[in-house]
């Protein structure tokens, strides 16, 4: 039985697989309950470190910048890219395809130079013009910068998967501009729109890199607040920090699998 | 015609935004970027005119004393080290989309999610949890220690072992998924006919199965690849400082402002390394027959 071996070895194979996947998210919240700061020895349950976090308010300021900055860019990104994308598949038989090049550009091009190119170009405009001085205004644009093409894509690819007839039905029924975007584009992009507004999110709240590199001194987020905690060897409540993380993630995850779910989607 | 132009003018509306934003905020600042390559490193590491190839030479490693290979090594490291964990990836990538598409469609989405899921936690978490595993004194060290491969008071972190871990870690479901989206269209027929034809499990993978799954794998290595060659956070947390990328090699140049030509010369490095990648990778991909493009 020689499939039988094959199909035993795949299943030892998943569960090692998530084994891997897991074990590092696991240790960060496993030791967030440390009784004492280590890593490597479990002292006993305790929250000492969340009481810690929530008392320290360059934390809470982070956090709020973290979600402010995911929050603002995202909704400017599914705007501006949703327009993007909805212009390119009514133009699709035009010569746009150096456009389209364009729109790949932030997605191929290296996380470390895009940061660094952008952190330059605001640092000499807010030289010369005394505009874009590095804060969260910049680290906003940065982000939707990077956002736009995901949101572009993916409404694209909905509107490309669509019955091309049916906007020849809503022309024909002599819809007015406003109400084509009201009765047809948004129920027909909802769940695009919703999923592509879930991933600028989690775009804006992974990257490290770009928003390390445009922030300014009062604008750290979560993910820079922990780079400089390791980098100064202070880490005790990264862990927490981290697990809180973590954790939304995982209520950003069960979100989109119920939105998934709907029969609609 | 007033429908044309109504036409253009609407293009021009959607399009304007989307397209304003990438130009005035990522070619304007990299076109900015590569013509600082070109100055001089001036007082305090900023770029100054005159205009001169000198940081292209301190990059190529001509110094005050003489000429030292220290960056070309970065240089080769990069590739190598994205190249050895696109290979890694494509290992554990190949059985697990295998798994996936093998299983019943109600259970498929919550499998792919959970290889997804610990992708959208921060780059920075996740190494800080390789860290803690990693780190001397914990039971995975130990482990190593004991069999022989580290060095005790070592550890596994930090060290280029970590960073491979890490590189891997990051990318893998950039492979799943596609090489699962392959899987998931294999037309079985053909596997079958090689089965009936008495081919081994190596050629049944071979002749039926790897050919199918070249687009997806394509398109998975180019999505693995070219970022790994440009990882910065993963190299820089879980290296110390033993298996700097050449995105290291850049960023520290701008972050301790020592030398913001010296700099800019290693992005445009990277860029054109990160080009000839593209290039290699979708050549590659024609070559051996794969029918979809990818991704350009």
């Amino acid at each position: 039985m020689k499939g039988g071996a094959l199909h035993h070895g795949l299943r030892v194979f998943w569960y090692l697989l998530l084994v891997f996947l897991y074990a590092p998210l696991a240790v960060v919240v496993f030791f967030s309950f440390n009784a004492i700061n280590s890593s490597a020895r479990f002292a006993g349950f305790s929250l000492t470190w969340y009481e810690q976090l929530f008392s320290n308010d360059e934390i809470i300021a982070a956090l709020l910048n973290t979600v402010f900055l995911a929050l603002t860019s995202s909704l400017i990104a599914i705007v501006i890219g949703g327009m993007l994308g909805y212009g390119f598949y009514r133009y699709r038989l035009r010569r746009l395809s150096w456009l389209i090049w364009l729109i790949y550009l932030p997605m191929v091009m290296p996380d470390i130079i895009f940061g660094i190119a952008e952190m330059i170009f605001f640092i000499a405009i807010d030289r010369s013009l005394g505009i874009l001085a590095p804060g969260l205004g910049t680290m906003i644009i940065a982000h939707v910068t990077f956002q736009v093409p995901f949101v572009a894509l993916l409404v694209n690819a909905r509107l490309l998967a669509l019955d091309p007839q049916l906007f020849e039905a809503v022309q024909d029924l002599y819809a007015s501009p406003w109400q084509r975007v009201r009765f047809f584009l948004l129920p027909v992009l909802g769940p695009a729109i919703v999923s592509s507004f879930l991933l600028a999110l989690t775009l804006s709240i992974d990257d490290f890199v770009i928003s390390f590199f445009t922030a300014g001194p009062e604008s750290t987020t979560l993910p820079i607040y922990i780079w400089s905690a390791i980098k100064k060897g202070v880490t005790p409540e990264v862990n927490a920090i981290a697990t809180i993380m973590i954790g939304s993630v995982f209520v950003v995850a069960l979100i989109s699998l119920f939105v998934q779910r709907r029969p609609s989607a | 015609m007033s429908s044309l132009r109504r036409d253009t003018r609407f293009l021009l509306a959607t399009t304007a935004p989307g397209v304003f934003f990438i130009v005035v905020f990522l070619v304007l600042p990299s076109a900015y970027l590569v013509a600082m390559a070109f100055l001089s490193n001036g007082a305090y590491g900023l770029p100054t005119p005159p205009l001169s190839l000198q940081s292209f030479r301190e990059l190529a490693g001509f110094g005050f004393l003489g000429w030292s290979p220290g960056n070309l090594y970065t240089l080769i490291r990069s590739v190598w080290q994205s190249l050895l964990a696109t290979a890694i990836v494509i290992l554990i990538a190949y059985p697990a989309a295998y798994t996936i598409s093998r299983q019943p469609a109600r259970w498929r989405p919550l499998m792919l999610l959970a290889i997804v899921v610990p992708s959208w936690t921060n780059q920075v978490i996740r190494s800080v949890g390789w860290m803690n595993i990693l780190a001397p004194g914990t039971p995975v060290s130990d482990l190593a220690v004991w069999i022989g491969l580290t060095e005790p008071q070592m550890g596994l972190f930090p060290s280029q072992f970590a960073v491979i871990v890490g590189l891997v870690y990051n990318f893998l479901p950039f492979m799943v998924l596609p090489l699962y989206a392959a899987f998931e269209r294999l037309d079985t027929e053909q596997v079958e006919a090689a089965r009936d034809l008495f081919a081994s499990p190596v050629g049944v993978f071979r002749h039926a199965v790897f050919p199918q799954t070249l687009p997806g794998l394509m398109a998975g290595t180019v999505l693995v690849a070219i970022p790994a060659f440009g990882m910065y956070v993963v190299t820089e947390l879980l290296g110390g400082g033993k298996a700097t990328m050449i995105g290291n090699l850049v960023a520290r140049q701008f972050v301790q402002a020592s030398n913001w030509p010296l700099g800019a010369a290693g992005a445009i490095i990277m860029i054109v390394v990160t080009l000839i990648g593209l290039k290699v990778l979708r050549d590659l991909g024609r070559r051996l027959g794969g029918d979809r493009e990818v991704l350009l």
